[in-house]
């Protein structure tokens, strides 16, 4: 091991990260277990404040964003809560933005210092009208990085609020890191509109996302609206053009899937058995990888990064699969209800459980079970 | 006179309501106080009154219901330009939903207009009252016993510490008035009164017959600007210089709890411990664990020392537990196994066994000294990495000198003990 280990927690790359890639402003309401993202952001941006809730919050950041400049937050399930018609707002005005989710353990204000993967269907299913967010997952400390600086990127290319989801053992826990071996992060780059004829604001071309001018624009009228409107950014009532508009948002995150998409595949020497994980469970699963492997099972691992929308590419690699594994720290195997509904295929087969983290021994016990039973 | 703030001067408001005498003199307003239509934005809200984007010439952002003046607020704190004017309008349905934002812009100050088109009640929905409906209105209209005395939200904006807040009767041009708040460096709030000609009463086409005054305040409080850190970065990407490290003879992970109370330094002693582990070669793994009430009950930190790449950084059976109090014994004693190694404290009452040292840290070291005590009698009897490593961290730490000298006091002990033994 080199000499250039550091000791460093999840939280604090976080922080670091988002402002390398350009996020500029952060606003937050304390909440268990972001909170250390909370105070590293108070030392760390130009521009940070607190909000008296989550809702002023989200409002605040869509302000900020609205005048260019990047915003971002972080929360747990209550704050999320509190935020989702305002990010239903920023969805629909197209306003680039972060919200860091640490996810504890729920329903309700449940337990602030226990950790849970339980948010990921509601994150699928939080715009009405059955639109997406991009879902960005953290499966280890190196993704504290560079997922981020992906998940920037994309709410700025893509003009659209991200989440960026994690937990409580993914960003409380420090581990040691050589810090010289992360890449450097590039600043997120907007596509301002530089026409001299009036600007509409949410014309756009093939690319399916309009180019940007803030509030603060000198040259041309900008006008944002979270109502149903056409590209002039007028209110309309569902004429074509506005529900084109409306249709356009969903095909600008869908479409262009394959410019953000993340994931670390593993994959063994045959098509047998493929254990999918994705953030805290993703390091047990990686372990139970490293011992079944160990002991002479082949075994893949698939730990996915960005997880909504839910690529094709990913459902590729999980159908090659004789049996699939999905380890998940929540009751009922919110993954697998997302991507396969109430009909599980037959080889599909869950680690879950609640209170605690899923170990690495869980998973191989599924893992032989699963392969003495076929 | 700057170029026109309108672009549409056809009203989309019922025939007779205040709303659109409100854009003309907002229009007005701003055309007086020189203000370039660029220079200008309109943070509209639901409600009828979010009507308005479309006939002004200025940025116009049409958010949520009762969130105008939060969006502005969010806008102001972005914007740091004295040319720029940010103007959030809302209803009195706007404002009750939005009572906390308006409360918020009030005390930190930001600079921005909020106006309050109070027309008695919720057009969009069928005329139902709002917070700031009046009593006399309320009672003709409905049940008696169904009215409820109204917020003075220009008081209230007052109180919370608005630079300007008043209350103004929709009658003739309000440009004047609407130019002493919109003129306020700060936050402003003007309340405009009206009454819907859709679900008002005809006997109220003068809203004065409803009682009101105008009036106006003011408060000489500093407009909000944004406090300055130090952007210093949070970890740096360039190669050490001058890391001293150390061998280590670990071949299998270790994972250590130490189990304290608040107040005793668990998670700073952790940090060291940690740290010297990684100066050793080795990779660390380190957490917390504590009630929320960090100030009392148990104080738990777990670690993982590994050769290889540690992935889970779970610990369900310790190798080895260090018990400093009875708070961190009570909270872990049911992950000791047949194979965990525990070292713990004389004044701890314990029902396991498995004991390979026990000590007076805390009568003998002192209780703010007795975690690296008893992590440095670990180390002294098992050497998986130097002991010098934790004096290297001990040392660098914020009470080094102090703390150092525990150290060497550790050490003469251990050795005495070494000799009896």
């Amino acid at each position: 091991m080199s000499s250039n280990y550091s000791l460093v927690d999840g939280s604090k790359l976080i922080v670091e990260a988002l402002v390398q890639s350009g996020v500029e402003a952060f606003v937050s309401y304390p909440i268990t277990p972001a909170n250390w993202i909370n105070q590293y952001a108070s030392q760390r941006f130009p521009t940070m404040t607190f909000a008296p809730d989550e809702i002023s919050v989200a409002q605040w950041i869509a302000g900020l964003s609205s005048t260019g400049k990047l915003a971002a937050t972080a929360t747990s399930f209550p704050g999320f809560a509190l935020m989702v018609e305002s990010l239903n707002m920023s969805f629909m005005m197209e306003l680039p933005m972060v919200i860091v989710l640490a996810q504890r353990l729920g329903p309700s204000t449940g337990s602030a210092t226990v950790g849970a993967q339980g948010d990921l269907l509601l994150l699928n299913s939080f715009i009405s009208g059955g639109y997406n967010i991009p879902v960005f997952s953290i499966s280890n400390l190196q993704d504290c990085w560079t997922v981020t600086e992906k998940a920037v990127h994309t709410a700025v290319t893509l003009r659209t609020p991200v989440v960026l989801l994690t937990s409580k053992e993914m960003i409380m826990t420090s581990r040691s890191i050589d810090l010289t071996s992360l890449p450097e992060l590039k600043k997120a780059e907007y596509d301002f509109y530089k026409g001299s004829e009036p600007y509409i604001p949410y014309d756009s071309d093939e690319k399916l996302v309009p180019p940007f001018l803030p509030l603060t624009s000198n040259e041309h009228q900008v006008r944002i609206n979270s109502s149903t409107h056409d590209d002039s950014g007028t209110i309309k009532k569902a004429t074509k053009a506005a529900l084109g508009n409306t249709i356009r948002l969903h095909n600008k995150i869908q479409r262009r899937v394959s410019e953000y998409l993340m994931y670390e595949y593993d994959s063994s020497v045959d098509n047998q058995l493929l254990i999918v994980s994705y953030d805290i469970t993703a390091e047990a699963t990686r372990e139970a990888v490293r011992q079944l492997r160990e002991s002479g099972v082949n075994v893949s691992g698939l730990y996915i990064k960005t997880i909504i929308p839910f690529a094709k590419e990913l459902m590729e690699i999980i159908n090659k699969y004789e049996n699939v594994i999905f380890a998940e720290e929540n009751l009922t195997g919110i993954l697998v209800k997302m991507i396969y509904g109430n009909n599980t295929p037959k080889n599909v087969f869950k680690v879950n459980k609640i209170g605690s983290m899923i170990s690495p021994t869980e998973i191989i016990k599924e893992a032989e079970r699963c392969l003495q039973a076929c | 006179m700057s170029s026109s703030l309108l672009v549409d001067k056809n009203s989309p408001y019922c025939p007779g309501c205040g709303h659109q005498s409100i854009t003309l003199g907002l229009a007005k307003a701003l055309e007086s106080l020189n203000y370039d239509p660029l220079d200008v934005i309109v943070v509209s809200d639901i409600g009828c009154c979010g009507l308005i984007d479309p006939m002004l010439a200025c940025h116009t952002i049409h958010g949520l219901h009762g969130r105008a003046c939060a969006l502005a607020s969010g806008i102001s704190i972005a914007v740091d330009n004295p040319k720029k004017k940010i103007i959030a309008i809302q209803g009195d349905g706007g404002a009750t939903i939005g009572i906390a934002h308006l409360l918020e812009a009030a005390r930190r100050n930001f600079n921005l207009t909020l106006i309050v088109n109070n027309n008695q009640i919720y057009g969009m929905t069928g005329g139902q009252f709002s917070g700031l409906s009046n009593e006399t209105f309320q009672a003709d209209h409905g049940l008696a016993d169904a009215f409820t005395r109204p917020f003075d939200i220009v008081e209230i904006a007052h109180k919370a510490g608005a630079t300007y807040s008043g209350r103004v009767i929709a009658k003739g041009d309000v440009a004047e008035k609407l130019k002493v708040a919109i003129s306020a460096k700060g936050f402003s709030l003007i309340e405009i009164l009206e009454v819907c000609p859709s679900y008002g009463v005809q006997k109220y086409s003068d809203i004065e017959n409803l009682g009101y005054l105008e009036k106006s305040f003011v408060n000489a409080n500093n407009v909000f600007t944004l406090p300055k850190n130090s952007q210093k970065p949070l970890i740096s990407r360039e190669a050490k210089v001058d890391s001293e490290t150390f061998n280590h003879s670990v071949t299998k992970n270790i994972k250590l709890i130490l189990a304290g109370s608040a107040g005793e330094g668990i998670q700073s002693a952790a940090e060291l411990l940690a740290k010297a582990a990684m100066y050793s070669g080795l990779h660390v793994t380190k957490k917390g664990d504590y009630p929320i009430t960090v100030g009392t009950g148990f104080s738990v930190s777990e670690l993982i020392f590994s050769p290889e790449e540690i992935f889970y950084t779970g610990i369900n059976e310790p190798d080895v537990l260090l018990v400093i109090s009875q708070n961190g014994y009570d909270y872990v004693k049911n992950r000791i196994g047949s194979n965990t190694s525990t070292l713990i404290d004389n004044a701890v009452h314990y029902e396991q066994a498995n004991i390979s040292f026990s000590y007076d840290f805390k009568a003998i070291l002192g209780k703010k000294n007795a975690a690296i005590s008893n992590i440095a009698f670990w180390l002294l009897m098992n050497e998986p990495f130097p002991f010098t490593a934790f004096e290297k961290t001990v040392k660098e730490s914020k009470h080094g000198e102090k703390l150092g000298a525990v150290l060497e006091k550790v050490k003469a002990i251990f050795d005495e003990i070494k000799l009896h033994a």
